[in-house]
């Protein structure tokens, strides 16, 4: 518990100077909210337009796929804020030694170097994602809203998944010099769980949702809300985060092992 | 004059030379940059689309098969990779924030026909390397592809790489007058991203939408020369694309050439 409460107020204090240093650029801070907003109206667009000319995209249709993308943008608005920033600049910090500071810190290395730096202004994105999650649900008809409790579980476990895939692609900058494509393939990677999990054949269906856990990110979520709840899978989702959050800590420290400071 | 044409030429092919060389010198990821990267977008983008026809239950969609939706995708996701930049607009942007352009401003050339020839040097190389996918993906899976309208196709897309470069131009120059411009690029490219028709073919929008973003130049990166080369469009709607990112060209550049001298003038280097 008193571990628990002094990484707490680490976090709070990181999170604090991140905010003092976003508003010192307050046009950057503007434009990237407006960044996010253009991503929210590409999907949406897209969507919307198909939709001109289908009934159903996989299992869905219109009002759920809005649902759907509603589950994606917060998710997303989530992920940007605690984690994006400094799994994004994972690769620079090995390069030029920042890692160094960060061991020698007093502190859980891989805590420090997944939660040092919060991006602030992606709360604007978390209130316009929330907005078009709320406008998606009021134009569900008959729409049980005790459902949206699922999220409370489901969508922590789904910011695991998504942590621990990406920590992981981004821990290999720890052993390998350069990385930086291998790190845009994650943005092919996260397109996938983008997409409802129905689109994709079965195969590759239970491999999003098994080996590479793109489809509990914000698919599972949205299935919780707008599909009879599948108490095994849901199950599944909070087991699979326990497992990924454990594997994600043996592969840091194993990668570490190959760790030769750039700083020296 | 035809000396100092020479000069000029022979400064820039160095140049490209240079983009080629660096990006080629860490094979890994350039492979993964030039064929992994647009290889995933291409199959997620196909996925979408078989469950669109599945979903509608129909043969047709706007007038096409399925077929002709996939060959879109396919040849969509490569045109997108040639058409976006962001490399040497970061490099850019870096330079001019950190003091560093001072290093360039002091050559005998322009800092405008450097990067260009860079960035060119680098598509040159990546379209090389990258088409060899979509021609395998066509032939094997026997998707409608007009070869004979591929040299036009690519003549657009290089005639709106300079379109491209100009706007990181623009967005470079702003860093004179505005710290930490980075994120410029993020909205630019994903606002581009929608308007170039690499998510869906242009011509699914509704009217009035469709008739706008179709004549808006960012068409030519990815819908009409797609389009055209998967017999969609006809050559009448390529001419037009000329037109249009000619004329964006002239404004983008004249709005860019302003933001520079102006910027130039108030900056004070601080990267000796």
């Amino acid at each position: 518990m008193k571990t628990l409460l002094k990484y707490l107020g680490l976090y709070k204090a990181m999170f604090r100077a991140s905010f003092i240093a976003d508003l010192e650029y307050r046009v950057n801070f503007l434009t990237r909210i407006v960044t996010d907003i253009f991503w929210y109206i590409a999907q949406i667009v897209t969507f919307e337009v198909l939709f001109h000319h289908t009934q159903y995209i996989g299992a869905w249709n219109l009002e759920q796929m809005r649902v759907f993308l509603g589950v994606v943008f917060v998710v997303d608005a989530l992920y940007m804020i605690i984690l994006s920033e400094n799994l994004d600049q994972f690769s620079e910090k090995v390069r030029k030694g920042d890692l160094d500071l960060l061991l020698a810190k007093p502190a859980n290395s891989q805590f420090m170097i997944s939660f040092q730096k919060a991006c602030t202004p992606a709360i604007g994105n978390l209130v316009i994602a929330t907005a078009w999650f709320v406008y998606s649900l009021m134009q569900m008809p008959n729409f049980e809203w005790l459902r949206l409790l699922w999220l409370i579980i489901l969508i922590p476990c789904g910011l695991v998944a998504l942590y621990a895939m990406r920590f992981t692609m981004a821990s290999t900058a720890v052993i390998f010099a350069r990385s930086e494509n291998l790190q845009f393939i994650w943005y092919q990677i996260y397109r996938l769980g983008m997409r409802p999990d129905s689109i994709y054949v079965p195969w590759l269906k239970w491999f999003l949702l098994t080996a590479l856990p793109v489809g509990v990110i914000a698919s599972v979520p949205a299935k919780a809300l707008l599909e009879p709840p599948a108490f095994e899978l849901f199950a599944w989702v909070v087991i699979l985060a326990g497992i990924l959050i454990y594997l994600t800590n043996k592969f840091w420290k194993f990668a570490l092992k190959s760790y030769s400071s750039a700083s020296s | 004059m035809k000396k100092s044409f020479a000069v000029f030429w022979k400064r820039n092919l160095a140049f490209a030379k240079l983009a080629i060389v660096s990006n080629l010198e860490y094979r890994l990821n350039y492979f993964v940059d030039a064929v992994l990267q647009p290889t995933l977008t291409t199959g997620i983008e196909i996925l979408l689309w078989f469950a669109v026809f599945r979903g509608a239950a129909t043969t047709e969609i706007a007038g096409f098969s399925r077929e002709y939706y996939l060959a879109y995708a396919l040849w969509g996701a490569f045109f997108a990779r040639i058409c976006t930049s962001w490399m040497y607009e970061f490099r850019m942007i870096q330079e001019i924030d950190s003091g560093s352009i001072n290093a360039i401003l002091t050559r005998p050339m322009t800092y405008y026909e450097y990067y260009f020839s860079q960035l060119m040097g680098y598509k040159f190389i990546t379209t090389i390397v990258s088409m060899v996918i979509p021609l395998l993906a066509i032939a094997i899976f026997n998707l409608p592809t007009k070869f004979e309208r591929l040299p036009l196709a690519f003549a657009l897309e290089f005639y709106y790489l300079i379109l491209v470069h100009s706007i990181s131009f623009v967005i470079a120059a702003s860093a004179f007058y505005l710290n930490k411009i980075y994120s410029f690029t993020g909205a630019k490219n994903l606002a581009l991203w929608l308007l170039t028709g690499e998510l869906f073919p242009l011509d699914l929008m509704p009217e009035p939408i469709r008739s706008l973003v179709i004549a808006l130049p960012f068409s030519s990166g990815v819908y009409v020369p797609v389009g055209y080369l998967t017999g969609r469009l006809e050559i009448a709607t390529v001419w037009q694309s000329f037109l249009s990112v000619t004329a964006g060209i002239v404004i983008v550049n004249a709005f860019g050439a302003i933001l520079w001298k102006k910027g130039l003038k108030a900056y004070t280097g601080t990267g000796a």
